[in-house]
């Protein structure tokens, strides 16, 4: 004799994957957030740190070694990660359907890798770190109106008003600190701006493309083919352009960040938070929907602060506080959705 | 080489009028020769995914009686709809009606 009805196994089944949608796209947030302690540090160690900030060709080139010597390791970790799930064979068998699978990923890698980490770090160095961290929280709205237009992701009022507090929560934490940094007399800013846009729109679809391909593969396989993809753009076209184009000393910088032993440990440390952050991220878009995943991952801005305090014991300022406040409350605002809401992630034809 | 996990459920789902997911799920663990707990419900989450992305239709559920998935847990039977069909015709799983 069952002790429970129909009706309320099934909000305990619903439930359930809400919870473990929320909980992977937290870790998502939390990794993120980690990522920023192992990246800026490796700033610190040479070959990078040796570089003439007003150098912007080598700096973007520097960058690009940076990224690839760090997807190749992102690569490895994901490696090791769908070995012991037993899912390796999965991920190759997604990975040689190109023309009607894989390709997607391939396109959400060209989406975060190339458009949106350049497009940061383009933002950062001609405008500053603090006007690229706040125009990135704005992704999940590209990411959401994608979602919306193209595949009819159901957008409830409840979740977007949660997107819209994680972000004016994101924007407290940031904002205080971003009138000191403009300089309109710049006349590169506006590279920064565009840079800008490139994060926002890449990230914001990144998601939305990759979870197209979702649709009929799985995400620990897919995250790996969207590495997979990553590697060989920086590996096979964008580096050896950059060496036969520039005379920026393309190998020289590889070689010198592999032979740096603290400059890989950096990489290291950070690939592991960024592995395992974009694995959470792939895995809470099949549960909750991309808007609520790329929400929630937004409270990355939020972790990444609390990192750097517990590594600088260095407090943040009051206003930190309230925009911590502001993206939680605002998480919650998402969480307390009905748990039926994560049944049907997309409108659907009622006709079977 | 054999399909990668979702595109298997989804092509057995499409070759019957519907069926439960425990079905599924058994025919899966031997396509892949795999067992246990961990993999019925990583075939179960699939299963999960496919729903909640519109590509196929609940039509039945009731509850287990231990039997497969545990007890007083949902099991579901599964149509795959039309726009599941859409989808995997568009990615090559579905080559004709």
């Amino acid at each position: 004799m069952s002790h429970i009805t129909l009706d309320q196994a099934l909000h305990k089944h619903y439930a359930r994957n809400q919870r473990w949608g929320f909980t992977w796209a937290l870790w998502t947030a939390i990794l993120w957030g980690a990522w920023y302690v192992p990246g800026t540090a490796l700033w610190f160690e040479a070959p990078y740190s040796l570089i003439d900030a007003n150098n912007q060709s080598l700096v973007l080139a520097a960058t690009a070694v940076m990224t690839w010597v760090h997807a190749v390791s992102v690569l490895f970790f994901l490696f090791i990660w769908n070995l012991m799930l037993g899912k390796s064979g999965d991920y190759v068998r997604t990975l040689v359907r190109f023309r009607k699978i894989s390709k997607w990923y391939a396109l959400a890698s060209l989406c975060g890798g190339p458009m949106a980490i350049f497009g940061s770090y383009m933002a950062m160095g001609f405008i500053g770190p603090v006007f690229a961290a706040i125009t990135s929280l704005f992704y999940p709205v590209i990411g959401a109106i994608i979602a919306r237009l193209w595949y009819k992701e159901k957008i409830t009022s409840r979740a977007a008003l949660g997107m819209f507090i994680i972000i004016l929560g994101g924007g407290v934490i940031f904002g205080p600190e971003l009138l000191g940094e403009l300089d309109f007399n710049n006349s590169n800013v506006w590279l920064g701006y565009l840079g800008a846009i490139m994060a926002a729109i890449g990230w914001g679809a990144e998601g939305a493309v990759a979870a197209r391909a979702m649709d009929v593969s799985d995400p620990d396989s897919g995250i790996q083919c969207r590495f997979t993809f990553e590697v060989l753009f920086w590996s096979i076209i964008i580096l050896p352009l950059i060496a036969l184009l520039t005379d920026v000393p393309v190998l020289q910088l590889i070689t010198d960040t592999l032979s740096n032993g603290m400059a890989m440990l950096w990489i290291v440390l950070g690939s592991a938070c960024h592995a395992y952050s974009y694995t959470a991220f792939y895995k809470s878009f099949g549960l909750i929907g991309v808007t609520r995943g790329e929400a929630i991952g937004n409270l990355h801005a939020a972790f990444a602060v609390l990192f750097v305090v517990v590594f600088t014991l260095d407090l943040p300022a009051w206003y930190f506080f309230a925009g911590l406040f502001l993206a939680t409350a605002g998480s919650l605002v998402m969480f307390t959705e009905p748990a039926e809401s994560v049944a049907q992630l997309r409108e659907q034809e009622t006709s079977i | 080489m054999k399909l990668h996990q979702k595109g298997y459920l989804l092509v057995e789902l499409s070759q019957v009028a519907n069926a439960w997911d425990y079905e599924l799920i058994a025919i899966a663990l031997q396509e892949y020769g795999v067992s246990g707990s961990r993999w019925v419900n990583t075939f179960r989450v699939a299963l999960d995914e496919l729903a909640s992305a519109g590509l196929t239709t609940i039509i039945d559920k009731k509850l287990d009686d231990g039997t497969y998935a545990g007890k007083d847990k949902v099991l579901f039977q599964y149509r795959l709809n039309e726009f599941g069909r859409t989808r995997m015709r568009e990615t090559g799983l579905l080559t004709d009606d």
